[in-house]
């Protein structure tokens, strides 16, 4: 008796079948459509690098989640943990000759030796874009219109851009005398809030603060009303730098609703400087789908270079979640617009023929590959959902027609062969 | 002194929105001397050009500015998506833009146009009603003349506008159900000038 291998995968990672990478797929191009829109160009980068180029740059706990490992040759090597990294290799190995500023976009895989857990993958899609070589706020208010149109083209209608800047805190960290060393600590705090209730943040806090001074800075960053009001109550610290993000975002035409300055936004990461983003649904309780914000100093640890610069980080699986959940992916169907039928040998050029005249009106189309009864042929259109079953037999041929079933319903039509290009290339719904 | 702003209204050169349209610039007190083949034709007792165009390029002109008015047909601005300030409905160009099939087909309701060969100068306004309808159906766009279309069988119906019904019966065409009610309306350019509101009082409007 055989002996099968059992055909598992490891925890964490997924098979994407083609009805689940028909919908990824159309997200995707819809992020791409709004990335190139804006000027940006792809790159990528190996998902195996030298160990040294990974380690040592996301935190005590981050180092602990890299998958690391050494290859035939003995090199130590690691997988790529995220994008940002070794897009900075990148740019401090080729910075003399990439035009500057120079933006990019960036989709690909990272793994993560991360223990699996319900949205948490050990193997998952980034979706990254980055402007750098600028400290122009143009650049973060056109880093908001992209995540605004980005979430708009994917249909959602309610998300919000959030935003704070890491420079107001620390200008407020610093009135209230908290010292400089301990900062740090009270953002990564800060960034919790959406996790603990506000007791808890207000018990962690307390290990880097007094009573009086957590008290306070809650107080300060809770503060309700539109993001005019509550800007309007930062006035004594440093805000000309989000008074003047946000009248260049006004110019790029994101609405106000879009945008809501949250003081108590703080993001986890210790390299952000500037504005801050996240992005939520309010429908859907997933957490950020986007984020990131102003960094001063990427490329630091690569080359004597210092670059500003901004991006962000799209949620590809979240945002795939939430579409699942608004019910936005529905319709997406697999690629097989209309299926050829195959009589017999005989009527087989000519159904070929038809073939190339629906892909050169703009279907997508295949011929089905035995000439097996019709029945059999129209399940399997059935199956794959294709809307179109097109038939050529004996009397059609003789006739010079093709006859098409709408599989939805059920109604055929038959029409002249010549007319079969301009037929699907005025059809309503293609 | 400044010269005054010289204005200008798009009409349809010829066809059925003509003579309503210079009747109602003549009701208006508005005089104009014959100019031959001219497109240009310019009022003698007010600033004003009459622009002598195709009906279809009328929303074009106007929503550009080039001409800061225009007289023009409900049924094309549909079809080009504009949506300008209407100022006046007239009580001509009245019409309807029908779905009409030949005597013996087996069409007859809006239903049986699914995944049929619909052929008309309306391919905007016809997608809008399938869709709207939930339908589907191959349209075949054509510029004129559209009712040959099912007797040479490049169409199984027609969508087009309909004012009598005579050229619908001499194709042996059944008018069936209407998708656009028309009549012509004065629109108005969204660009602003001073001179604009002197012409609107002068043609009685506020």
């Amino acid at each position: 008796m055989n002996q099968f291998i059992e055909p598992k995968i490891l925890q964490g990672t997924r098979d994407f079948l083609p009805e689940q990478m028909a919908k990824r797929d159309y997200v995707l191009e819809k992020i791409k459509t709004v990335f190139t829109k804006f000027g940006y160009d792809a790159i990528e980068t190996p998902a195996i690098e030298y160990a040294e180029t990974i380690l040592g740059k996301y935190g005590e706990e981050g180092s602990k989640l890299v998958y690391r490992f050494k290859d035939n040759g003995d090199r130590d090597i690691c997988l790529r943990y995220d994008q940002t990294v070794p897009f900075a290799r990148v740019v401090a190995a080729n910075y003399k000759t990439l035009p500057m500023p120079f933006k990019r976009y960036q989709i690909g895989r990272v793994w993560r030796a991360d223990r699996p857990a319900k949205g948490r993958y050990r193997e998952f899609y980034q979706c990254d874009i980055d402007i750098i070589g600028t400290q122009s706020l143009v650049a973060e208010a056109e880093i908001a219109k992209v995540m605004a149109e980005v979430f708009t083209t994917l249909g959602f209608s309610k998300f919000k851009i959030k935003f704070n800047s890491r420079r107001l805190i620390n200008s407020i960290l610093n009135d209230l005398k908290i010292p400089a060393e301990n900062q740090a600590g009270m953002i990564r705090i800060l960034d919790k809030m959406d996790k603990l209730s506000p007791a808890e943040i207000k018990q962690e806090l307390k290990s880097l603060a007094s009573d009086s001074e957590v008290s306070k800075l809650l107080e300060l960053v809770c503060v309700e009303g539109s993001s005019n009001e509550r800007l309007n109550l930062f006035q004594k610290y440093n805000i000309t730098e989000i008074q003047e993000f946000l009248k260049i975002a006004k110019g790029f035409g994101i609405p106000d609703e879009v945008l809501v300055f949250d003081p108590s936004l703080a993001r986890g990461l210790d390299y952000y400087t500037g504005v801050i983003f996240e992005v939520y649904i309010p429908e859907v309780d997933i957490g950020a789908v986007c984020a990131g914000g102003r960094y001063d100093d990427l490329c630091s640890l690569f080359c004597p270079e210092k670059f500003s610069g901004v991006g962000v980080a799209f949620g590809f699986d979240r945002i795939i979640v939430a579409m699942e959940q608004l019910k936005l992916l529905d319709e997406i169907s697999l690629n097989s617009q209309a299926l050829v039928a195959y009589f017999d040998a005989d009527t087989l050029p000519d159904s070929l023929k038809i073939l190339g005249d629906i892909q050169t009106a703009g279907l997508k189309a295949e011929i089905y590959f035995e000439p097996a009864k019709i029945a059999k042929q129209l399940k399997y259109a059935d199956k794959k959902s294709i809307p179109f079953v097109v038939m050529c037999g004996s009397d059609e041929k003789e006739r010079g027609e093709v006859t098409i079933k709408m599989m939805k319903t059920g109604k055929q039509k038959t029409i002249p062969q010549d007319q079969i290009i301009n037929y699907f290339k005025g059809y309503s719904s293609l | 002194m400044k010269t005054p702003e010289r204005l200008r209204i798009a009409v349809q050169k010829s066809g059925r929105l003509n003579q309503g349209s210079m009747d109602f610039l003549v009701s208006c007190g508005l005089t104009f001397a014959p100019n031959g083949h001219s497109l240009i034709l310019p009022c003698q007792n007010f600033d004003l050009d009459v622009l002598y165009l195709r009906d279809d390029d009328i929303p074009e002109y106007v929503s550009r500015g080039v001409a800061d008015f225009g007289i023009v047909g409900q049924n094309v601005l549909a079809e080009k998506e504009f949506e300008p300030k209407i100022l006046k409905k007239f009580d001509f160009g009245k019409c309807r833009l029908m779905i009409a099939a030949p005597a013996d087909s087996v069409i007859k309701t809006s239903k049986d146009l699914e995944g049929e060969r619909i052929a008309t100068s309306y391919p905007k306004l016809l997608t809008d009603y399938l869709k709207k309808e939930k339908l589907e159906a191959a349209i075949i766009p054509i510029s004129g003349s559209v009712e040959i279309t099912p007797d040479l069988n490049l169409a199984d119906a027609i969508c087009d506008i309909v004012q009598t019904g005579t050229t619908l019966k001499a194709h042996n065409l059944v008018p069936l159900f209407t998708i656009l009610e028309s009549q012509a309306v004065l629109i108005e350019s969204p660009i602003n000038k001073q001179a604009k509101a002197k012409f609107l009082s002068k043609c009685g409007i506020n």
